[in-house]
């Protein structure tokens, strides 16, 4: 993320969860937030709880937030917020956080008793872990009615207008295939396609290991008894080596679709 | 393989289905799933740092540095890359990297303080990492990462502080001074928790390999053992190294050494010479009478204080005659202090300085801008004199020079002066690549100590070859201090890898 995405990013983060701007500059800006978000990105639990057991006047922070220096003009005192920062990275979490369950409905702006149908859509995280790492998404969507599934999910939905409310003169059908049942579907989808994938790196991992352990083995041949020191190099080898497999949802939800 | 599933999402969202509700909002949906295809680390290899710096292209090596302690060392390594190769920008790229990646949250940056306001303006210009120097009074969590000295670090109340921060990394620059592991700075350092930490160096070998094996004990406590399985191990003589191959290949699981022909860059050549100079029949005869003081008296029998006399008279009797009238004031007997007496006017009697008419005749045929580094301040200030007695030009530095006074010298040197007289502790930090001729006046017993001279003026941007001119005095204490360099040049070739020239070749000389 280059200065000017952070910049659009925080502007967009702050509209959508109703915290004022209240100075606006290209590589700056001055944020009222709001108690809600005070308490999710501030990390200050002791204020919080003294405002609510004496009963007085919350005041939630007001922040600056510096997005680019090196093209700043002025002496602002604020906080530089790039990517990697603590504070962005809190940020995201609450992204996350506050952007992981939808329902929405599309409006196709064609009038009259359109029909919509129900699709689960769940965006899929899949990570591979030995010495280092490397991550994939899986957008999924599950037609309810069909059974069909679809991928790239995500990118489908991003042409469309989708709003939180059925719109006037349209027809929601009420989804056939549970949305618990189509999810169970996905999960074994998503395990299907990582068993099908390359592994050759978790083996890469195994040899390296097996080879370190070599070394270490070596070191030690004259120890009768093995000094603790071993024990913990060898862990430490365990620990960076073993290959593992995780499956996060990043989110999902109902999307009733023309 | 074992798949790790976490069921939070499912359980929330089978509970709004439930409850219908509450929903997210779209927009934030969206960007959800944007800064998750943003944060994605496609590649097993490859670094994300570079994609946000886009003021800086770092070097090629430095990438790769980057990339090996990040995969193949898992974030714990020391950068053992030869004296001006960018070890800071690799450590800048293996910070950014982790912040990137949300490992590393806090970080502390330990380095001379001669070097602290260095590292602050890298990080913070090409980095952007928000780093500051440590300041008593504003904190320690000022930030979240802080450069602060090794010297105040040690120290209380500031040790205690840095203890309770539970820094994700720790980087150190100029690691080699915890070399010695009875110090106390070792001992903090060692205390200290260490999920990453670089520990920066171009000298991890610089007497003997037992110092390697104290670094890497702090890096990654077990790697080579203990004490006692190393020393068994690797022999108890201090310089013959057994097993090299296994203990290399040790090593380099722990350590990135990039050597400047590897860089990619053009770098000009080293000429090195080892120039021998002769004694005249009068300093011979001083220098012999000096030794003698051993057998004389007890004042001076003593190794140490022997070894440090011999040394400064082949450097000059100024430096000589400065510790030789304090020693004197320690002899008791009559008989002692005739002898002694009888030395110092054997000295203040010398008329000739026959390696201060070498480095006169060098800079003359050199004809160019020359460095002269001395151990000692009174030989520096002899030389001064001298060579201002031929006409030349030579402006004095050292390190306890203020910050100004520094830049001033090296700008008097670069301007005006033919010729810049360093201390010992004067090289460190200066960069001087206009200048492509080094005289080591005195040699140290510590062959990284030259390696760390002549860096100053052979790295980047350097653009023509360097000479560098060894001298020693033939039969005396220099011989074999020459010797025993070559030793622990060997040792440290053996198991780090090879040197760039910093004598002149072995059998050359022997």
């Amino acid at each position: 993320m280059y200065p000017q995405q952070v910049h659009d990013y925080l502007q967009t983060f702050f509209q959508e969860t109703n915290c004022p701007i209240l100075t606006e500059h290209p590589y700056y800006m001055v944020v009222q937030l709001t108690e809600e978000m005070d308490k999710k990105i501030m990390n200050r639990p002791f204020y919080w709880q003294y405002v609510e057991s004496a009963g007085i006047e919350p005041a939630p922070l007001q922040l600056t937030l510096v997005t680019d220096r090196t093209k700043l003009q002025e002496d602002i005192n604020g906080e530089m917020i790039h990517f990697g920062s603590p504070r962005l990275n809190r940020l995201f979490e609450a992204t996350k956080e506050l952007g992981a369950f939808v329902k929405l409905y599309e409006y196709t702006g064609k009038g009259n008793s359109m029909t919509l149908t129900p699709w689960l859509g769940v965006n899929y995280k899949v990570s591979y872990y030995c010495h280092h790492t490397k991550e994939m998404l899986y957008s999924l969507g599950i037609n309810l009615l069909t059974g069909q599934v679809v991928e790239n999910f995500q990118e489908r939905l991003k042409t469309r207008n989708l709003q939180s409310s059925i719109p006037a003169d349209t027809f929601a059908v009420p989804y056939i295939i549970k949305p618990a049942r189509a999810l169970d579907r996905l999960d074994v989808l998503v395990e299907e396609m990582i068993i099908d994938d390359d592994h050759s790196w978790a083996k890469a991992a195994e040899a390296r290991w097996l080879r370190d352990l070599e070394v270490l083995e070596y070191f030690y041949i004259d120890s009768v008894t093995k000094p603790e020191s071993y024990e913990l190099e060898k862990k430490a080898l365990e620990e960076q080596y073993t290959p593992r497999i995780k499956v996060d949802m990043v989110n999902g939800g109902l999307f009733y679709l023309s | 393989m074992y798949i790790e599933r976490s069921s939070d999402w499912k359980a929330g969202f089978l509970k709004r289905l439930e409850e219908n509700g509450p929903w997210d909002n779209w927009t934030l949906y969206n960007m959800s799933y944007d800064m998750a295809e943003h944060n994605l680390i496609t590649d097993f290899t490859g670094l994300q740092a570079p994609k946000y710096l886009p003021h800086f292209t770092p070097l090629a090596h430095q990438l790769e540095a980057a990339e090996t302690v990040i995969e193949r060392m898992n974030g714990k390594a020391i950068l053992a890359d030869e004296v001006g190769l960018g070890k800071t920008i690799e450590a800048g790229l293996v910070l950014k990297e982790y912040m990137i990646r949300g490992l590393v949250k806090k970080a502390l940056i330990l380095a001379p303080a001669s070097l602290i306001n260095q590292w602050v303006e890298e990080l913070n210009n090409k980095f952007f990492i928000p780093a500051i120097a440590y300041r008593k009074k504003y904190g320690i969590d000022q930030s979240e990462i802080i450069v602060m000295s090794m010297d105040t670090a040690k120290k209380s109340p500031h040790r205690e502080l840095i203890y309770e921060q539970d820094y994700d990394m720790i980087i150190i620059d100029e690691a080699h001074k915890l070399k010695n592991h009875k110090t106390k700075v070792y001992e903090f350092v060692q205390s200290l928790k260490k999920k990453f930490c670089l520990l920066l160096t171009a000298t991890p070998i610089q007497n003997d390999v037992f110092e390697l094996f104290y670094l890497i004990s702090l890096l990654k406590p077990g790697h080579l053992g203990n004490f006692e399985a190393f020393q068994t191990s690797f022999s108890a003589s201090k310089r013959t190294v057994e097993h090299e191959e296994y203990l290399k290949e040790l090593v380099n699981q722990v350590m990135v050494r990039n050597r400047r022909q590897d860089t990619g860059v053009e770098w000009t050549n080293r000429k090195v010479q080892n120039i021998q100079i002769q004694f005249t029949k009068e300093e011979q005869e001083a220098y012999d009478l000096l030794t003698g003081l051993k057998d004389i008296s007890s004042v001076f029998s003593g190794a140490f204080s022997m070894i440090t006399l011999q040394k400064e008279i082949c450097s000059s009797k100024e430096a000589a005659c400065m510790t030789l009238s304090h020693m004197l004031s320690k002899c008791t007997s009559e008989e002692e202090i005739a002898y002694a007496e009888a030395v110092m006017e054997k000295l203040m009697n010398l008329e000739v300085n026959s390696k201060a008419e070498k480095v006169y005749e060098i800079i003359s045929q050199a004809d160019d801008k020359v460095i002269i580094f001395t151990e000692y301040r009174a030989s520096q200030t002899y030389l001064q004199w001298y060579l201002g007695t031929k006409g030349i030009t030579s402006v004095p530095f050292n390190g306890k020079f203020s910050k100004s006074k520094r830049d001033w010298m090296k700008q008097l040197f670069q301007e005006k002066a033919q010729v810049l007289i360093a201390t010992e502790s004067g090289a460190e930090g200066i960069n001087l690549q206009f200048c492509h001729h080094v005289i080591n006046y005195d040699l140290p017993w510590n062959p990284m100590k030259l390696e760390q001279r002549i860096g100053r003026v052979h790295r980047l941007g350097q653009e023509h070859d360097v000479h560098i001119y060894n001298l020693a005095i033939e039969d005396t204490i220099e011989q074999h201090i020459l010797g025993l360099l070559y030793e622990k040049i060997d040792v440290f070739e053996k198991v780090v890898g090879e040197l760039d020239d910093i004598l002149t070749s072995y059998k050359e000389s022997i």
